[in-house]
């Protein structure tokens, strides 16, 4: 505990108990955030699966009986080519939900390492074998736990790097060099 | 009958692209990653190659790069299908020697047009 003779230390002792607070609250938002992700995840990748299952049975069978009928009526095959012509909507869609897929993944990674450094500074908070007795001991602490707290948000910025970057804008555009 | 290589770590973006291709008349043959789509393309005869940019082991921009270092793949296309869609980076896949650059997600009608025009 902080000397309560000497209130620079008090001060610095109740600053650094603030920087807890913050890390905390934050790491437990960051953990129901972690969770709520994993089981967004979990029921696109269900339904994800099953989407396939489907789309595999329906695509095998259209182009078998494309296959067989090559040399058929005309209107079988024009029938046939409609069929394609939605399962390759349905490729759109499948494609959006592996993207989806992949930007959940991409932030797990990013929730992931924001609560390393905030449990980073939340062990630098815990109580050392002697405590800091003069303000500016209190003082480094809190400097070092902010450090971790700032490098936890900064992880945000990471943004940059995440694997999923395509946007409306320029989804399905095409350039020929 | 023309055989294409489709390199992408994701399983599904693979399905999808051997689904289009094949009810096309394509035969597909895939690769999970660059360094498998290189070992692909060197034992087997390709035609074309789609390739991711973002994969484990070897991405989409050196696979190209390492294809078009081969006497075989000099003039074989390549085609980026990514979901990179910046400016920076699709430069950096012309001066790699890719033919062309596609976003995902990408539209199976498009892909199919693209295809005949660079195999043409």
């Amino acid at each position: 505990m902080a000397d309560p003779r000497n209130p620079g230390t008090s001060d610095a002792a109740q600053a650094a108990g603030l920087l807890v607070a913050v890390a905390e609250t934050l790491n437990e938002r960051l953990a129901v955030t972690a969770e709520e992700l994993a089981r967004s995840q979990l029921l696109l990748r269900e339904s994800s699966a099953h989407l396939m299952i489907a789309f595999r049975g329906a695509a095998d069978r259209i182009v078998a009986a494309q296959n067989a009928a090559a040399n058929g009526p005309e209107e079988r095959n024009a029938e046939y080519a409609l069929v394609l012509d939605h399962l390759y909507r349905a490729v759109h869609h499948l494609q959006s939900h592996d993207l989806v897929n992949q930007l959940i993944d991409a932030q797990k990674l990013r929730v992931g390492k924001m609560r390393e450094k905030l449990e980073e500074a939340l062990s630098l908070a815990a109580p050392p074998a002697r405590e800091p007795q003069q303000p500016e001991q209190w003082i480094e602490r809190s400097r070092a736990m902010l450090d971790c707290i700032v490098a936890g948000i900064r992880q945000i910025d990471d943004d940059a790097r995440a694997p999923v970057r395509s946007d409306k804008h320029h989804a399905g555009s095409v350039d020929l060099f | 009958m023309k055989t294409i290589l489709a390199v992408d770590d994701s399983a599904t973006m693979r399905e999808m692209v051997a689904f289009v291709l094949e009810s096309a008349g394509y035969r597909v043959i895939e690769a999970e990653d660059g360094a498998q789509g290189l070992e692909r393309a060197t034992s087997t005869s390709v035609d074309l190659v789609i390739t991711d940019q973002n994969m484990p082991n070897m991405d989409g921009l050196t696979l190209v790069r390492s294809l078009r270092e081969l006497r075989d793949y000099k003039s074989v296309p390549i085609l980026l299908l990514t979901t990179e869609s910046s400016d920076a980076m699709k430069a950096q896949g012309r001066a790699a020697g890719a033919t062309g650059w596609l976003v995902k997600p990408f539209d199976p009608a498009t892909l199919l047009e693209v295809v005949q025009k660079v195999l043409r």
